[in-house]
């Protein structure tokens, strides 16, 4: 809840303000005995929020013209002009009217404060003492623009007259910023005559600004925006004739209060109500109270603000996880469905995989068990062939006889480390197998010493072994070394020739497939 | 603008609030991310196994091809007795009955003890592939006698029979009058070959 003081030149009213609605809480005189029970009344509201708007006769308004300026050199330059201007400047506001471009480039400022400030000052001092957050010094006019624009006033100039509780308050606002307000006080007057004296003091407000030339004289009529009392429309549009200077629109005061927002105020409220309710929702950054009046206020803003930054962080985190969230609903969502599609293909391809035949162990097994076994009987061969082949060539070489033979099977890894220095090594891919045949023999029928004819005869039987490409020769021994390396040896003239036919060593080899 | 200790104070709970509520949806962010990773692993295993699934539903008439074609060695294996524990009383009844039926003059012959060539993973048991390593000396009149036995040994079953080595020499010089003395001498060393499927129905 939040809570307005009304300050009048008779009396003081303390309003509270919650969603739209006024409800009037306190009033006091404007004395010190009004003080004192202004007190009373703070005393059990420490920490409440309380918005001061003021409706005095006494507001000054000067129209002042300083350099163009930003940031702090602006600021001291206003609170020098406020302290030229008024000899108390606890209350004093500068309100900016725009730019003026000449030669160099200044800005119209518009300085306001109160006649006398000593009749504000013993309320503020109570709020402060109470430890009351005082959110802002407002006055009537300082709310015109806002009013003026809720009215349907988007620009130019205007007039908005409105019958308050203090007086005929009317304020003249020029492109959505106040120029100058005035408060008469009003007596009790029938409808016809209070409109017929508002169409005189609106006139006469006009005959002023136009001595001031703040308005042209030979300008289009202004707009006056006048708020009747309940009841007094009719009275107000009969009186209220538009001509050359002025055009008058006249509003009914509930009509005013549902187009400001006002949803109830309490009954004989004049159109403060409407100011009262502004200075709450849309009240402006320009007011009369110093920093240091408003210093709880400021630090009930910052405590607010953290709460709301931590506030809108975790909003910002929640989104955030939240759309998180839904990424992971829509990931387990598909995983569910892959799933089930998973199962159901697997269900199917079991429903199938019963229809095939019988066995007597797994598919995996019956793969692993056939294929392996595959692998093993690709690395295995019999001697067979390999027996047959030498078998045949041998019986084109009678001459040749063979002592011994070995077969075998190697793996690459076991022949290299076999593999004799100098040796030719059969050409095979890796992870194959060779299978090696090792023949020794003699050449026979022929003389030991005829070592040409011998020597002949062992290389034409190693070359009739390559007829078959699968085999290879590998390493051949003759009987006779006659390479560079090896050693020769003879015996000639001897009569009778002894010993055994020389030897030799052939080795084949042929990959298994 | 300067705050005293008391407005310090004030702003405290609200400072200590707001840290509060920053953590809070920070460590929001970091679970739900934490959650987006592992359901992205789980969607990730789960498209795998689908694919697995739908190719191998794919595959299906190839599988059963070859399953049929693989059948048909399996049974082979079974008849032949290579599948299953080694039948050493068979092998030596083998050898037994091939001296006799090809007269061979001398047949000796040692197994040693089984050992694990090879383990393939199956489901859902391994299937294991042992080996026994034989020797076998004989005497033989000629070369051909070698090739009989060893094409015998191979029918008689009971084993797959890897013949490793074999070396064939002269006994010594042919004797002067026509007989039945062996005139070679063969060596070999055979692995014999069997499979044990752990998940083969008795």
């Amino acid at each position: 809840m939040k809570h307005l003081v009304y300050f009048t030149a008779t009396d003081h009213c303390v309003y509270s303000w919650a969603g739209g609605r006024l409800e009037l809480q306190a009033r006091f005189p404007g004395d010190d005995t009004g003080v004192t029970g202004f007190r009373e009344y703070l005393a059990g509201r420490r920490g409440a929020l309380f918005y001061a708007m003021a409706d005095l006769a006494g507001e000054d308004f000067h129209e002042e013209l300083i350099p163009y300026l930003r940031g702090g050199d602006r600021e001291q330059v206003v609170q020098r002009r406020l302290a030229q201007r008024y000899r108390d400047t606890r209350l004093a506001a500068a309100l900016t009217l725009g730019t003026v471009s000449g030669e160099r480039r200044n800005e119209r400022l518009l300085l306001t404060s109160f006649t006398n400030t000593q009749q504000l000052a013993p309320w503020l001092d109570a709020l402060t003492e109470a430890g009351a957050k005082l959110a802002g010094v407002y006055s009537v006019p300082l709310l015109a623009p806002a009013l003026a624009a809720r009215l349907g006033v988007t620009g130019g100039r205007a007039f908005v007259v409105s019958a308050n509780s203090a007086g005929l308050r009317q304020c003249f606002v020029e492109e959505g910023r106040l120029r100058f307000a005035r408060l008469e006080r009003t007596v009790d007057m029938v409808p016809d005559a209070f409109a017929a004296f508002v169409r005189t003091e609106t006139g006469r407000l006009a005959q002023y600004l136009a001595t001031l030339r703040v308005l042209p004289r030979d300008g289009p009529p202004v707009r006056a925006i006048v708020i009747a009392p309940p009841g007094q429309r009719a009275a107000f549009e009969r009186a209220l004739v538009s001509d050359a200077r002025l055009s008058f629109v006249t509003l009914d005061a509930a009509e005013a209060a549902r187009k400001v927002g006002v949803k109830s105020a309490p009954a004989h409220t004049g159109a403060e109500q409407l100011y009262l309710h502004l200075a709450v929702k849309r009240a402006p950054r320009e007011q009369f109270a110093r920093r240091a009046d408003r210093r709880s206020y400021y630090l009930w803003q910052m405590q607010r603000g953290l709460v709301a930054a931590g506030g809108l962080g975790i909003a910002a985190c929640a989104l955030v996880a939240g759309a998180n969230w839904l990424d992971v609903g829509g990931m387990r969502g598909d995983t569910r469905r892959l799933r089930v599609e998973t199962e159901v293909t697997t269900q199917e391809y079991q429903r199938i995989t019963s229809a095939f035949p019988v066995t007597q162990t797994t598919t995996d097994n019956l793969r692993a068990t056939v294929t392996e076994f595959g692998n093993i009987a690709r690395r295995t061969a019999a001697p067979r062939d390999a027996l047959v082949y030498v078998s045949k060539v041998l019986n084109d070489f009678p001459q040749i006889e063979l002592d011994a033979l070995q077969w075998r099977l190697e793996r690459p890894d076991e022949r290299a480390a076999a593999k004799p220095p100098g040796g030719a090594a059969p050409a095979v891919a890796a992870g194959g197998v060779v299978q090696v045949l090792e023949l020794s023999g003699r050449v026979g029928a022929m003389r030991r010493s005829d070592y040409r004819a011998i020597t002949a005869e062992v290389q034409r039987f190693a070359s009739a072994l390559r007829a078959d490409p699968a085999y290879r020769v590998v390493r051949s021994q003759l009987p006779f070394d006659v390479t560079s390396e090896g050693t020769l040896s003879g015996d000639i003239g001897t009569a009778a020739e002894t010993g055994e036919a020389p030897r030799f060593t052939i080795v084949l080899a042929r990959n298994v497939q | 603008m300067n705050f005293t200790a008391q407005e310090l104070k004030a702003l405290a709970l609200p400072l200590l609030a707001c840290l509060v509520l920053l953590g809070a949806g920070a460590a929001l962010i970091a679970w739900t991310q934490q959650e987006q990773r592992a359901a992205g692993g789980e969607l990730a295993a789960a498209r795998d196994q689908r694919a697995q699934a739908r190719e191998r539903l794919m595959r299906i008439a190839e599988e059963e091809k070859e399953v049929k074609e693989k059948l048909e060695v399996y049974l082979r294996l079974r008849t032949l007795g290579i599948l299953g524990d080694e039948r050493r009383l068979e092998w030596a009844d083998a050898m037994t009955r091939i001296r006799t039926q090809r007269e061979l003059p001398d047949l000796r012959y040692r197994v040693e003890r089984q050992r694990l060539i090879s383990s393939v993973a199956g489901k859902p048991a391994n299937v294991d592939f042992y080996a026994s390593a034989m020797k076998v000396e004989l005497a033989l009149l000629h070369e051909g006698d070698l090739l009989n036995f060893l094409a015998d040994l191979r029918e008689s079953g009971n084993a797959y029979y890897s013949v490793k080595h074999c070396s064939l020499s002269r006994t010594g010089a042919a004797p002067a009058t026509a007989g039945l003395a062996p005139r070679l001498r063969a060596e070999c060393e055979i692995d014999l070959i069997t499979i044990v499927d752990r998940a083969a129905k008795a």
